[in-house]
C-alpha cells in the first residue's frame, strides 16, 4: 500500500519573520517541521506496520530547506518515511491553500504513477512474449529502484513466492503472472493519505480537504476525507480504514474505503503493532528507503503554471497592520485622574471636557494640569477607584 | 506660454463589479433543537457586510428535523433561508453537505459564504472553496467592506468584502478575494455580537429538496454521540479570570501550588457573583493547561481555554492572572471591555493591551481583592 505524509516546512518563530507585501519569504527564516505533522508520521508509520507498503513524505517548498528537515525522519526509529518527494519550484511560492493543494495533489498523483508504471512496464513485457529471464532482470532492476513490492519480486531469502520470482522458476504462467501484477497495480490506486490538522503558520486546515477535493477532480471519483481523527484502525485485507473523529462536540466513527485521506489531530497514539499479519505485511513492503528526498518541479509535475503560485492564488493577502492602538492605561497608585465629573470649559483659547470622574488627565497642557489640580479636581488613581470602575 | 509636452490622458482605471454574484451566504449550525449561538453570530457578521453592501443574509441550513430553526435565524437577522431538511443529512458528512452546498451556489450564486470557524466550518468550507475553485480566508475576527485596487490588474475591484484575521506577531492581515466569487471566510466565534431576537422580523423560508438524492459514498458515518456540554460556559461569561504560568512561583521566586491561586479564584468569582452580580468563569492560559499538572487535574482542562486555540471571549471585565499574553492568548481576549493584567514582568506582552497593568504577584492582588469587593457594598 502507498501511504503519503504531507509534511509542511514551517517558522520556527512566529515573531519578526521577513514578509513582503504580506508574502512568506521562507527561503529567508529558519524553517521547522510543522509540530502537527508527526502526528502524519506515526499514523502512517502505523499503516505500514500494519498493512506493509511504503511511506512517502511528500512537502511543497524550497528543496534546499526542507530536504534537512525530512531527512531526520527515515532514521527515526520509532517512525519513519521510505521515500520523499519536495514540490520545489519558484512558480509554485506564494501559494495559497487553493494553489498549494493543486501541486501537492499533482504530487500525490506522481507518486501513484512512478509506482504503477513499472508494473505496467512488466505486463507488457510479459505479454509481448519476453523470456521470463529477461522479466526477471528488468524487474532486479526496478526492485534495485525501491519500485516494486515484495510480493512482484524479491531479493528477500523469506520471500519465496514472489510474482515475479514464480514466473521465471516456471511454476506461474504469464496469466496467472499478469493477474497478480494487475492487482497489484490496482491496489497502488488504493491509497491513503494522512496529514496534519493545520500547520503552526497558516494555521487555516484547509489544505486536507483541499487536496482530497482536488484528487477527486484529478481521478474523477469522490475522494473522501475526515478530519481531526484520533483514532483509526485499517483492515489490511479490504483497506477499509475505521476511523473515530471529535468535530465540535460530535463523536464520530466513519468508516471510509481507500483511498482516502485523514488528517492527524494530536490527541492520536498509534496503538500498539499486530505480528499475525507479518507475511502479508513482507508482501507488500519494498526493497528499503529511498535516501536522499528527490525534487520534482512544476514541468514534471505537468502543472498548468496558471493554477501555481501567486498566479493561481484567488487571495490577495495586503499588508500586515498593527493590532488596535495601546489603550489607555491606568496604573494603581500612579496614574492621575479626574476625582469629579468637570463640566466643559475653556482654557487659552482651547477647549477641553467635559470629563467624567475617572478619566485620564495627563494628556492636559501644563497650565490646565496645574489649575486643577489647585482646585482639587485631580487625584491619582486608587485601588478603590479601580475597583469601583471595574464593574461599573 | 509655458512649453510643457502635451498631457497624455490618463487611460481611466477600469473598475470591475459582479452583479450577478448576490447576496451574502452564511453557513448556520445546529446547537440540539435551536441555532447554535455562534450561528447568531455569524449571522450578526453577515448581516454587518450585507447591509454595506445592500444585499441579503441568507442563511444555509442543512440537516434533518429541524423544525423552527430557520425561523429562528430569520429572528437573529437572516433575510432568507435557504432550508434542505432530509434524513439523509441527519449524520453529519462532509462530502454529502458540500455536493449540497455546491449545488446551491452554483444555482444562486452568492457574492459572500460565511462559515464559523469551528471544526464543522473548517472541514467543509474548504472542500467547497476548492470546488468553487475560489479563495478562502480562515479565521476571521472582523469583516468589513471596501473597494480594492489592484496593482497587478491595474483595476479596481468594488466592493469587495475584507477580511481581517491575525497574522505572524502582533499584527492582523486583510485578505481579498477579488477575481473570484464567492469571496469565502470562517469566521471565528466571539468575535462578533449576536443581533437581538425579534420574534415578529419577517423572512422568507425557502423550502429546498435534497438535489442529490440516494448518493452513495466510499465513506459511511457508521456511529454518532453527542459529549456533554462543558461545564465551564466562557462565552457568556461577564467577568472571566484567567490563569497562567504566573501562578507557580511567587515573587520569591518560591514555587506555590497552584491549588492555591485556584481556590483564591474561586473566592474572587464568588465575591464578584455575590456583590456585583455578575456572572463569573475561570479562564487559563494554554501554556497552563498543557503542562498539565497534577494538582490542577479535575480543576482546569480544556475547556477552560481562552485563546486562538480554545474560546475567545468578550467578557466586560478580563482578569489575567499570571499571564505573560502571547499573540495567541490575546486574540481569544482582546475583545473585553477592560483588561487587567497581574504580572510581576513589566514587560510581559499581556501590558500592552492591558488597560489597567498591575505589576504585582498575584498572591497579593488576589487576597486584598477578595477582602475589598466582599468587603465594599457592606460598607454602603
Amino acid at each position: 500500500m502507498l501511504i503519503i505524509a504531507l509534511l509542511k516546512g514551517v517558522p520556527a518563530r512566529t515573531t519578526k519573520v521577513v514578509t513582503v507585501g504580506g508574502v512568506l519569504r521562507r527561503e529567508e527564516m529558519d524553517i521547522v517541521l510543522n509540530p502537527h505533522d508527526s502526528k502524519a508520521v506515526e499514523a502512517a508509520d502505523y499503516v505500514r506496520r500494519k498493512v506493509g507498503g511504503k511511506t512517502v513524505a511528500l512537502s511543497m517548498g524550497p528543496d534546499i530547506k526542507l530536504s534537512p528537515l525530512i531527512k531526520p525522519l527515515y532514521r527515526a526509529e520509532v517512525f519513519g518515511v521510505d521515500e520523499a518527494f519536495i514540490l520545489s519550484d519558484r512558480k509554485m511560492a506564494g501559494a495559497d491553500t487553493l494553489a498549494t493543494s493543486y501541486a501537492v495533489s499533482l504530487g500525490v498523483r506522481k507518486v501513484l504513477e512512478r509506482h504503477v508504471k513499472p508494473v505496467e512496464e512488466l505486463i507488457s513485457l510479459i505479454s509481448s512474449g519476453a523470456s521470463a529471464d529477461v522479466v526477471a532482470a528488468r524487474a532486479r532492476e526496478l526492485y534495485g529502484q525501491n519500485l516494486l513490492p515484495n510480493k512482484v519480486y524479491s531479493d528477500l531469502p523469506s520471500v519465496k513466492d514472489s510474482a515475479i520470482g514464480m514466473f521465471a522458476a516456471g511454476k506461474a504462467s504469464a496469466d496467472q503472472t499478469t493477474k497478480l501484477l494487475e492487482d497489484t497495480k490496482s491496489s497502488f490506486s488504493q491509497f491513503i493519505i494522512v496529514s496534519g490538522i493545520k500547520t503552526t503558520d497558516g494555521e487555516t486546515g484547509s489544505v486536507g480537504p483541499q487536496v482530497a477535493e482536488s484528487l477527486s477532480e484529478m481521478m474523477g471519483l469522490d475522494f473522501p476525507h475526515l478530519t481531526y481523527v484520533e483514532d483509526f484502525e485499517i483492515d489490511p485485507a479490504t483497506l477499509v480504514v475505521e476511523a473515530e473523529r471529535k468535530i465540535g462536540r460530535l463523536v464520530q466513527k466513519v468508516e471510509l474505503h481507500c483511498p482516502a485521506l485523514l488528517t492527524i489531530s494530536p490527541e492520536y497514539a498509534p496503538r500498539p503493532p499486530d505480528p499475525s499479519n507479518q507475511v502479508s505485511v513482507r508482501g507488500n513492503n519494498f526493497r528499503g528507503k529511498t535516501l536522499n528526498p528527490m525534487k520534482w518541479t512544476a514541468d514534471e509535475l505537468g502543472a498548468d503554471a496558471a493554477r501555481l503560485g501567486l498566479a493561481g492564488s484567488p487571495t490577495i493577502v495586503g499588508p500586515g497592520v498593527d493590532i488596535g492602538k495601546p489603550p489607555v492605561q491606568k496604573i494603581i497608585g500612579k496614574s492621575i485622574v479626574f476625582t469629579k465629573r468637570v463640566e466643559k470649559f475653556s482654557s487659552g483659547g482651547a477647549d477641553f471636557g467635559p470629563y467624567d470622574a475617572g478619566d485620564l488627565a495627563q494628556a492636559l497642557p501644563e497650565a490646565v494640569f496645574a489649575d486643577l489640580n489647585a482646585k482639587g479636581l485631580l487625584g491619582v488613581f486608587t485601588l478603590q477607584m479601580f475597583q469601583r470602575e471595574l464593574f461599573s | 506660454m509655458s512649453t510643457a509636452p502635451p498631457q497624455v490622458a490618463a487611460a481611466a482605471p477600469s473598475v470591475i463589479e459582479t452583479p450577478e454574484y448576490r447576496d451574502v451566504w452564511v453557513y448556520l449550525q445546529r446547537d440540539g433543537d435551536s441555532l447554535s449561538s455562534d450561528s447568531r453570530e455569524l449571522i450578526a457578521a453577515g448581516r454587518r457586510v450585507a447591509d454595506k453592501l445592500k444585499q441579503q443574509v441568507v442563511g444555509v441550513l442543512l440537516g434533518s428535523g429541524l423544525k423552527g430553526i430557520a425561523q429562528e435565524a430569520v429572528a437573529y437577522g437572516a433575510d432568507r433561508v435557504l432550508l434542505v431538511d432530509d434524513p439523509a443529512l441527519a449524520d453529519y458528512f462532509s462530502l454529502r453537505i458540500v455536493d449540497t452546498l455546491d449545488y446551491l451556489v452554483k444555482k444562486r450564486k452568492p457574492y459572500s459564504f460565511l462559515f464559523l470557524s469551528t471544526e464543522q466550518g473548517k472541514d467543509l468550507a474548504p472542500r467547497l472553496a476548492y470546488r468553487e475553485k475560489t479563495g478562502l480566508a480562515t479565521d476571521n475576527i472582523q469583516l468589513e467592506v471596501d473597494d480594492y485596487f489592484s496593482p497587478a490588474a491595474k483595476a479596481t475591484y468594488k466592493n469587495l468584502v475584507i477580511q481581517i484575521r491575525p497574522d505572524f506577531g502582533t499584527r492582523v492581515a486583510r485578505i481579498y478575494t477579488p477575481r473570484n466569487r464567492p469571496q469565502m471566510s470562517t469566521v471565528r466565534p466571539g468575535n462578533f455580537e449576536a443581533l437581538p431576537r425579534d420574534p415578529d422580523r419577517k423572512g422568507i423560508v425557502e423550502n429546498i429538496a435534497l438535489p442529490v438524492k440516494g448518493k452513495t459514498y466510499s465513506a459511511v458515518v457508521k456511529e454518532i454521540r453527542e459529549l456533554p456540554k462543558p461545564g465551564v460556559n466562557l462565552k457568556d461569561a461577564q467577568v472571566v479570570i484567567s490563569l497562567g504560568m504566573g501562578i507557580l512561583r511567587d515573587k520569591s521566586g518560591r514555587v506555590r501550588d497552584p491549588r492555591e491561586a485556584y481556590r483564591l479564584v474561586l473566592k474572587l468569582k464568588a465575591a464578584i457573583e455575590q456583590k456585583e452580580g455578575l456572572k463569573v468563569e475561570v479562564g487559563a492560559s494554554r501554556a497552563l493547561i498543557y503542562a498539565e499538572l497534577k494538582e490542577l487535574e479535575g480543576l482546569i482542562s480544556k475547556d477552560n481555554q481562552v485563546g486562538q486555540t480554545g474560546t475567545t471571549v468578550g467578557a466586560q471585565v478580563y482578569i489575567a492572572l499570571g499571564i505573560s499574553g502571547a499573540l495567541q492568548h490575546r486574540v481569544g481576549m482582546q475583545r473585553c471591555k477592560r483588561i487587567v493584567a497581574v504580572n510581576l514582568d513589566p514587560n510581559a506582552p499581556i501590558f500592552q493591551i492591558a488597560h489597567y497593568p498591575i505589576v504585582e504577584d498575584v498572591y497579593d492582588f488576589l487576597p486584598e481583592m477578595i477582602a475589598r469587593i466582599e468587603g465594599s457594598k457592606n460598607e454602603a
